[in-house]
């Protein structure tokens, strides 16, 4: 490289930290998420509605303790460290106790600790130039991004996981098995689905594409969901899919097997009209998915269950209203397409590998999903002592009935064992101070969740799309090797944005809505 | 411990009946509390001290020795009501399925009962195994109807894990207790279960034994409290719910109750024995991690057999980081001091060496060589301090054992992990040394793997005379020169040795007598008479040779042209040794190297091992004081290549890269010829391939035009000391076409590599070629696509040695019985014979030659230089 090429690097530098991604979404989840799962979280609701909290806004005070002898004091990470204590925010929460119809006046709770990222926006090293550091005891040269748990560093390393809300596809087998599947990881508000849909020759007789999600045991036919979903007829099933002949007849023939099942009488059909029929189709679909989900349970309930299932646990990040089935609908109409166009070679199945298809989750996210569920714990929490007081005669009040411990602990166990919710381990980690290098070399591992005991030789391999965001050379020897990445030098993680505010742009744009092109 | 000894002549496995388990018990347990508030044991508890003592000072109550030494002793619970034992679930199931009902004889008639008891009384004559007829009989025993008492049975059958289901109705285990003690002993006898030493019914359990508080031993934890061992745990679980049982059973509580403790009752003695056993949730402490039970004690890599038994930490071992010393003998390694004054040697004092052994003693425990301990004939140990050695020494007596530091001359085993083959474990003799490394002749790393990079061994003292010999006998390094794997050598030259050889002997290198004879002190070797004259290379390696040794080959630098001009060869390379004579010919890997020394092998099939660990020594010593003489370096000029080399290079280069967009064009414009069996794309890559790689070999050749023997790394890739001409190719003219699992680099965007090239693009650079040489330095696309390369490498060197292990593991469980008899045959350790002469030829590996059974180009050389004199 030209001299004249350094300076560009140096410019880099001079504006940008080596561990910037942590600290800007660290900042974004503390300024923006956090008030977002507060007032997503479902309120508080006692005795049918007798009762209710409302919740207001978060704020975050800078950290200080309370000595022995009950002054305070600000706390410096220096201290800290040294005194075996927590770096954390008091969290104070605007809530109100609304009873009947009188809503009584919010009063500012204080609901736990949050422990602070160095360097962050609520961090007391914000913004201090060289010498104030030192004089608070602080290395200028440390480069913030990590945690202080009971007097330990720790640092939570960024995971790298196969996007979510993406349809992938991959062959089961040779090419000639003929078998193939879609996955798509639908996660919304932290609670993950995965939803797949194969295609494979069933071993006696039966359809030859099922679909499987969660809390319904077993997979079932295609067809049948897109019936429930409300394509009534064999048409609209159809023709949603393809417009190609071969993938038609294929979708016929599951059509024909699947109303077998259904023991459909002919005559009945005749006297029907066209929305009668669609309807019945409609029923009997929605009827074989209740019969799956709670057996033995009256028809009634059944249904009520089956539609619940589909609205909320089929595809969640379309939405969960009842009113998004259509969405869906052409959402896996969509999928089938891709599928068989992966079985008819007409299309290569994703690369797994390929960058695109992944997404990393910083600090931020990973705080998200802890703090989601500390925080619905603590409501839980909250209901169960308010309705103990209530039991007792007492008035409930808010303030009492919040026990701030539950928050605490829950995410301060969380960062000081790597245990987080999900059942990973390993995701916090004993920040590695051996020299300057490894501290920063730690703050930029991207960490793969697959397994170390098995071979995997292509998602160890370094895959191209990788040049320029992750390093090539930088990788452990040994059973971690290829899976344990390094972010590159002159890397910038750019923050995931609102998919509303995209469809609107390109809605203003001219693109067409697919629901409405499919309706006309 | 001295003792009679005894010999084993038979090991039985039975069940323990419910009377021996009360004999052999001290004490009754009946309480679910172990410790009070005081913190001693209670009685009649799980922690009472009948049952035994951990802690050191405490004396145990029945047998009365103290802590350390009393094994434990069993106690008994009584169980309120029967339970089945989980690991005799599925026998249990097979003799109900077997026997009648009603009368409880075994379903066959007297006719099959009578032949198969003559069968098996045969069978226990010929000390076969009858495993595979008692199966035979479990599939022929199901009738419909009883034969002795014509009472129609029900199908049985088991609800994983311990309930058996008769029909639709579920059998209670003192139901199934019922039957299985009606079974008459010659039936139980064809069902498999030999009555001499088990009864059926003592499968089912009303008494179930405590193990000893030795073998769950509570640990205390830093605060002071008491934790207690899982089966500990477990013990309490049942002695709870066998307590609430018996008070229900005699309340006379209402049948669904005592059914429902019996059945918990079940699920945790199932737990105890095996808390793994499929169909039942784990039994778990309260943080949720599952129990340790009695079968997790025993199973896997952790457990009892692989990781106590069959392999166990021992005493008398030492490791530590290894460092290489060229002037010990291969034979010989170097321990620290302080290892030498640690482990430890025991001898017997007899009159003949008492003068010796009480000099050790007078050195005493700091003083090497020393002795540390003293032990009496009745076994008391004594250790050895400054202010008593002197007591000690006058109180000695033949008969005494005497440990005394390691010195000179021992002999130790040495081994470095993995231990993949046998020569990962060989016998040295000690040379003590001064500071903290154990030190290694580096013609021995080949065998062991071994690398100086921090590497560490272990050393292991033979405590007995018998060991030592053996060990002497048997696994001295030299025994092992020849490896049994390919018949060559495994232990010879390495690098410098090498190359120091070469130059030592190749034409014109000439020494003046003096310098001659340095190299020859250096060596070791017993010195010549002088001559007075200079000398050549070849003569002073002949002084090394045995004076009969005829060998004639090429060496490791020839050509391999096409005309072989023998002795007249312009490199030197025609190696003939005539009388212990080099006469023509340059010494290089051919000669004495590690993996295919031609002298070092003939020297050890004709000599013995004693001359070729005396030739590989002195031989070795003296390359280095060859190389030591002439000095050796090299730098980055040795790759140096002139410009119009560079140009010629470029100008190939270039030539070659339009032949593959000419491939491509055809394959575009499909007039491509596709190879036989192939598709077209398969055919380009390979013809672009094999274009590719005949660019970056002619290069190279035109590299080395420029590349004379007066260069040292030519020099070390030529002789074979280390490096390849390939890698003074890639280092000085084109580094080649870089491959992904065998292919070039395909993965990556879509239908293109990088984003910097355009999509479809197949051409040279776009796939992976490197243009450049490593010293004109990579720019930053070709770079990446060798990380690629490199990245496949690690990554396969890493799978490899986990899988590697595990292959090995298996294949010793599956050889180690196998052994060759006096006959000649191959057999395992029943008898049966796995081959009928070893390797159908009979030859042992390491004495054939490189695999051939007889080498008999080498005995017609023989007689034809025998006749010739």
């Amino acid at each position: 490289m030209k001299k004249s090429a350094w300076g560009l690097v140096d410019a880099f530098f001079n504006q940008y930290n080596l561990v910037d991604h942590h600290i800007k979404s660290y900042n974004d989840f503390v300024n923006n998420r956090i008030q977002d799962i507060i007032d997503i979280t479902e309120p508080i609701v006692l005795e049918q509605g007798e009762y209710s909290v409302k919740t207001g806004k978060l704020e975050i005070r800078k950290p200080f303790t309370k000595e022995a002898d009950g002054s305070k004091s600000m706390v410096y990470p220096t201290e800290a460290r040294l005194r075996n204590l927590t770096y954390s925010a008091h969290m104070y929460l605007d809530m109100a106790l609304i009873k009947g119809d009188e809503e009584q006046p919010p009063e500012k709770v204080y609901i736990g600790e949050l422990p602070l990222m160095l360097k962050s926006d609520i961090c007391h090293l914000n913004g201090l130039s060289e010498r104030e550091l030192i004089a608070k005891g602080e290395d200028p040269q440390d480069p913030g991004g990590y945690f202080i748990v009971n007097g330990s560093e720790r640092a939570i390393v960024t995971m790298e996981e196969i996007a979510p809300n993406k349809i992938i596809l991959e062959r089961i087998g040779e090419v000639e098995d003929r078998r193939a599947r879609a996955i798509v990881t639908s996660i919304k508000s932290g609670f993950r689905a995965r939803i797949t849909l194969e295609y494979r020759k069933p071993r006696k007789k039966g359809v030859f594409l099922r679909i499987s999600f969660p809390y319904v045991p077993g997979e079932i036919p295609l067809v049948v969901l897109l019936r429930a979903l409300g394509m009534g007829t064999d048409e609209e099933i159809v023709t949603s899919v393809s417009d190609e002949k071969d993938m038609q007849f294929l979708l016929i023939d599951d059509i024909e097997t699947s109303n077998q099942a259904f023991n459909i009488e002919p005559k009945e059909l005749e006297e029907m009209t066209l929305k009668e029929r669609r309807d019945y189709f409609i029923h009997k679909a929605v009827k074989y998915i209740g019969n799956r989900v709670a057996k033995g349970m009256t028809e009634e309930y059944r249904i009520k269950r089956a539609e619940d299932v589909i609205d909320r646990y089929l595809l969640p990040h379309i939405g969960v209203e009842p009113e998004k089935r259509e969405e869906k609908a052409i959402y896996l109409a969509e999928m089938t397409e891709m599928l068989l166009q992966v079985i008819f070679e007409v299309r290569e199945p994703h690369d797994k590998d390929h960058y695109t298809n992944k997404r990393l989750r910083v600090s931020g996210d990973l705080m998200e999903d802890l703090f989601r569920v500390a925080f619905t714990s603590l409501t839980r929490d909250m209901t169960y002592q308010l309705e103990r007081s209530l039991a007792r005669g007492k008035e409930p009040s808010v303030k009492q009935a919040v026990r701030s411990d539950v928050l605490t602990e829950n995410i301060k166990h969380a960062i000081a064992t790597g245990n987080w919710v999900g059942g990973r381990a390993g995701v916090s980690q004993l920040l590695d101070r051996t020299s300057y290098m490894g501290t920063l070399s730690h703050l930029r591992r991207v960490v793969s969740p697959l397994s170390r005991s098995q071979p995997h030789f292509e998602a160890r391999d370094l895959h191209p799309t990788q040049f320029g965001k992750i390093c090539p050379n930088e990788t452990p020897e040994g059973p971690n090797c290829g899976l344990v990445k390094n972010l590159a030098l002159l890397v910038k993680i750019s923050e995931g944005s609102e998919p509303q505010e995209i469809e609107d742009l390109i809605k203003k744009m001219g693109v067409l809505d697919s629901l409405v092109e499919a309706k006309s | 411990m001295k003792g009679i000894l005894k010999k084993i002549s038979q090991i039985n496995f039975g069940l323990m009946s419910p009377e021996d388990i009360r004999k052999m018990s001290v004490t009754k347990i009946v309480t679910p509390d172990t410790y009070d508030e005081d913190g001693y044991p209670i009685e009649a508890g799980l922690m009472d001290p009948r049952l035994g003592v951990i802690d050191p000072g405490l004396k145990c109550r029945t047998c009365g020795s103290k802590g350390g030494d009393c094994q434990g002793h069993f106690g008994s619970i009584n169980l309120a009501r029967p339970v089945i034992h989980v690991g005799f679930a599925d026998t249990i199931h097979k003799t109900l399925r077997s026997t009648c009902r009603s009368c409880g004889r075994v379903l066959l008639d007297n006719n099959e009962i009578k032949n198969y008891h003559e069968k098996i009384e045969k069978m226990f004559k010929n000390e076969e195994s009858v495993n595979n007829l008692i199966k035979e009989i479990y599939t022929v025993a199901r009738k419909d109807k009883c034969p002795h008492c014509e009472e129609e049975q029900e199908d049985i059958k088991i609800d994983k894990p311990v309930s058996i289901v008769e029909g639709n109705y579920k059998l209670t285990p003192s139901e199934v207790r019922e039957r299985l003690e009606k079974i008459p002993d010659e039936d139980s006898l064809i069902l498999g279960v030999n009555p001499k030493v088990a009864r059926p019914e003592w499968t089912i359990l009303t008494v179930l034994p405590v193990p000893p508080v030795t073998v769950r031993p509570s640990i205390t934890l830093e605060t002071g409290e008491r934790s207690e061992d899982d089966l500990t745990h477990k013990l309490v679980d049942i002695l709870r719910i066998n307590q609430r049982l018996k008070e229900n059973m005699e309340a006379g509580a209402p049948q669904l109750i005592v059914e429902d403790l019996w059945e918990l009752l079940q699920y945790h003695v199932t737990t105890y024995f095996d808390n793994e056993a499929s169909g039942v949730p784990p039994a778990r402490h309260r943080s949720g991690r599952p129990l340790k039970t009695l079968a997790q004690r025993l199973k896997g890599k952790e457990g009892r057999f692989r990781s106590n038994l069959s392999g166990k930490r021992v005493n008398f071992s030492a490791r530590t980081v290894i460092s290489p010393d060229p002037n010990l003998s291969i034979n010989e390694v170097g321990v620290p001091e302080i290892i030498a004054k640690e482990v430890t040697v025991p001898v017997y004092v007899t009159e003949w060496n008492m003068e010796e052994i009480k000099k050790y003693i007078q050195n005493g425990p700091k003083v090497h060589p020393g002795a540390n301990y003293v032990i009496r004939p009745d076994e008391r140990k004594i250790r050895i301090y400054e202010e008593t050695k002197d007591t000690v020494i006058e109180k000695l007596e033949p008969g005494f054992i005497v440990e005394r530091h390691l010195k000179d001359g021992d002999i130790v085993l040495f081994n470095r992990q993995p231990s993949l083959h046998r020569m990962s474990m060989m016998a040295h003799e000690v040379k003590v040394l001064p500071y903290k490394t154990f030190r290694l002749n580096l013609c021995v790393c080949p065998p062991y793997n071994a690398d100086f990079d921090g590497d560490e061994m272990n050393m292991h003292v033979f405590q007995t005379e018998e060991s030592r010999a053996e060990a002497k006998s048997l696994m001295r390094v030299q025994e092992h020169i020849l490896s049994p794997r390919f018949g060559g050598p495994i232990i010879g030259g390495i690098h410098d040795h090498i190359s120091g050889a070469y130059l030592l002997t190749r034409e014109g290198s000439i020494f003046r007598e003096e310098e001659i004879f340095q190299m020859l002190k250096h060596a070791k070797v017993p010195l010549p008479k002088k001559t007075g004259k200079n000398w050549t290379g070849k003569q002073l390696f002949s002084l090394l040779l045995p004076d009969d040794l005829n060998v004639v080959y090429r060496a490791e630098i020839c050509r391999k042209c096409d005309e072989c001009l023998k002795k007249e060869c312009k490199n030197d390379s025609y190696v003939v040794i005539e009388d212990g004579v080099l006469k023509s010919g340059v010494i290089d890997d051919k000669a004495y190297g590690a993996f295919s020394g031609k002298i070092l092998d003939h020297i050890v099939k004709e000599y013995g091992t004693d001359r070729a660990r005396e030739f590989l020594d002195s031989a070795t010593k003296l390359a280095i004081a060859g190389i030591m003489k002439k000095g050796f370096t090299t730098s980055t000029n040795d790759e140096e290549i002139p410009q119009e080399a560079r140009e010629r290079i470029e100008e190939l280069l270039d030539k070659a890269e339009s032949r593959v967009e000419r491939l491509i064009e055809a394959y575009k414009n499909d007039e491509l010829e596709p190879l036989p069996g192939r598709s077209m794309e398969e055919t380009l890559e390979m013809k672009i391939m094999q274009v590719l790689g005949e660019a970056r070999d002619k290069s190279g050749e035109i590299a080395e035009i420029y590349f004379g023997m007066e260069n040292h790394a030519v020099i070390m890739a030529v002789t074979g000391a280390r490096g390849s001409m390939l890698n003074l190719t890639q280092i000085a003219a084109c580094v080649g076409q870089q491959s992904v699992r065998g292919g070039r680099i395909k993965r990556g965007y879509s239908e293109r590599t990088l984003p910097h090239f355009q999509k479809g693009e197949l051409g040279a650079r776009a796939r992976g070629f490197v243009h450049s040489s490593y010293k004109q330095g990579l720019d930053p696309l070709e770079f990446f696509f060798h990380a690629m390369g490199g990245r496949e490498g690690l990554v396969d060197t890493a799978i490899r040695t986990a899988q590697s292990g595990y292959m090995q593991r298996r294949l010793v469980n599956a050889l180690q019985d196998l052994s060759v008899n006096p006959d000649r045959t191959v057999r395992d350790n029943r008898g049966i014979i796995i081959q009928t002469m070893y390797g159908e030829d009979g030859v042992d590996p390491a004495k054939s030659d490189y695999g051939k059974v007889v080498d008999l180009d080498r005995i017609i050389e023989e007689i034809r230089i025998k006749s010739s004199k």
